[in-house]
């Protein structure tokens, strides 16, 4: 197979679902290899890495995220795709170790003090990853102090806050005023139910969004590093 | 039949086959429409829903207040000394009556931690599906528990409005508090964070106005100008 078919095929894989030969679905490309045989073929073949992930992955993801947005797939197509995302880079993993390959950039993701609410997070950190970038989720109501541990930790890192409450998403504001209290330049997002563009630009969040996307879109327009 | 000037307050434990959640319904609340459905998905929900049942223990209450003890007024209500500041679109819908029945259904946490063990062991699909079942058995538990509360009632020739809950319409979610100060500790076995959020988080709470003069909205959203709220729910297409 042609390079360009090659990755064209994986990243149609990405866009439909389709995470390895065995996998049932869809029921259109059954028996066919999926995002996991043609990543390590495109790798064997010579494809460099940043080509399979950028040409094919990254591409295939954003599709499915503008499908979403535009309401014409839902929330368990999109995570059938992250799966066959994550079966792809299982490959890579090698490569980004190696430096070989660099994510585009980290961002910390966390569910604000008080909010136990996780599953909205954790789907937008999967679209998140699928667009190239590095995820370290810190999971639910995680105070201030533990986001800027993190941001100590992974610096030159972007935030993501989530909130479900009305009553829980008032600390992202004093999450936003604590990092970047330290951090003045830190870029923040928020996203979770309640929470609109007004309120993030009245809270001093750098984002909103209010689909997985969005947050893509924002990270790579506004947060890339080079 | 219950005596009208005392309060009423009883416990329900409905066996889980009492709820109705099949397939189509769930594709339905996934955002599919009909015969719309991935295969896979639609075998996954064949996987996932009779595995639901023994992880949920259903529980359902309602505390009917005493004649008397609830005044509503313009954005307003008052229970037992209580005030409720709901805004002006509930208060309508609770202006006309005789008194309120206070309420909690919870279908336990056991799904919930299912959904997010799955999620976490890589299996988010199923997961998510999960989760959605058990969103849709504990929305369903509360409409079970509204039946009980309309066969309480039917015999005075009262009615029912649709259920409110803090968080909707304008009724700040922190007056979880309020609520269920009037209730038993640990209704149902539901208690609440001091950010208001129920545990377990498949827990529904909230109030329904009783009367003979109350009205009943199909949809609930139709009576709310909130346009772009989170939670609304689209109006059925005209046929």
């Amino acid at each position: 197979m042609a390079t360009d078919n090659l990755l064209e095929s994986l990243k149609r894989c990405i866009e439909r679902g389709k995470v390895n030969c065995k996998s049932p679905h869809p029921p259109d490309m059954k028996g066919q290899d999926g995002a996991d045989e043609l990543t390590r073929k495109a790798l064997d073949t010579g494809i460099p890495p940043q080509d399979v992930l950028s040409n094919a992955l990254v591409l295939g993801m954003q599709h499915v995220g503008e499908r979403f947005r535009n309401k014409e797939i839902f929330v368990p197509d999109v995570l059938m795709s992250a799966k066959a995302m994550s079966a792809a880079m299982e490959h890579l993993k090698p490569f980004f170790k190696s430096d070989a390959l660099k994510h585009r950039g980290t961002i910390v993701m966390g569910t604000v003090l008080g909010d136990l609410h996780d599953i909205g997070k954790k789907i937008v950190s999967m679209v998140i990853e699928g667009a190239g970038w590095e995820v370290v989720d810190l999971g639910t109501d995680v105070s201030p102090e533990k986001f800027l541990t993190a941001v100590d930790q992974h610096p030159g890192c972007v935030i993501g806050l989530s909130a479900l409450l009305t009553t829980t998403m008032i600390n992202m504001e004093t999450t936003i005023r604590h990092v970047k209290g330290k951090h003045p330049g830190i870029k923040i997002i928020v996203g979770g139910a309640p929470v609109t563009q007004e309120f993030a630009n009245k809270i001093g969040a750098d984002g909103y969004s209010p689909d997985p996307q969005g947050a893509v879109e924002f990270l790579n327009t506004r947060c890339l590093q080079n | 039949m219950g005596d009208p000037l005392a309060r009423e307050t009883e416990v329900f434990y409905p066996a889980f086959s009492e709820l109705t959640i099949n397939r189509l319904l769930l594709e339905k609340v996934l955002g599919y429409r009909a015969g719309g459905t991935p295969e896979v998905i639609s075998r996954l929900i064949d996987e996932i829903l009779p595995e639901v049942p023994s992880r949920t223990s259903v529980q359902c209450g309602f505390s009917i207040l005493p004649i008397g003890a609830v005044s509503v007024s313009r954005e307003t209500f008052t229970c037992d000394g209580v005030q409720f500041t709901t805004g002006p679109i509930i208060a309508k819908q609770l202006r006309a009556s005789t008194t309120l029945a206070l309420f909690v259904a919870t279908i336990g946490s056991q799904v919930e931690q299912w959904a997010r063990d799955l999620i976490d062991s890589g299996d988010a699909v199923k997961g998510y599906i999960a989760d959605a079942a058990a969103s849709e058995a504990v929305e369903q538990a509360a409409d079970w528990l509204e039946k009980k509360v309309t066969e309480r009632v039917r015999d005075r020739g009262w009615k029912l409005t649709n259920r409110y809950s803090p968080g909707y319409c304008d009724w700040s979610v922190a007056e979880q508090h309020k609520l269920f100060s009037l209730l038993p500790e640990r209704f149902c076995g539901v208690e609440l964070t001091p950010s208001s959020l129920m545990l377990p988080i498949k827990s529904v709470s909230g109030v329904i106005g009783l009367g003979p003069e109350v009205k009943r909205d199909p949809t609930v959203c139709s009576i709310c100008d909130m346009k772009d709220c989170f939670r609304r729910q689209e109006e059925p297409a005209a046929t």
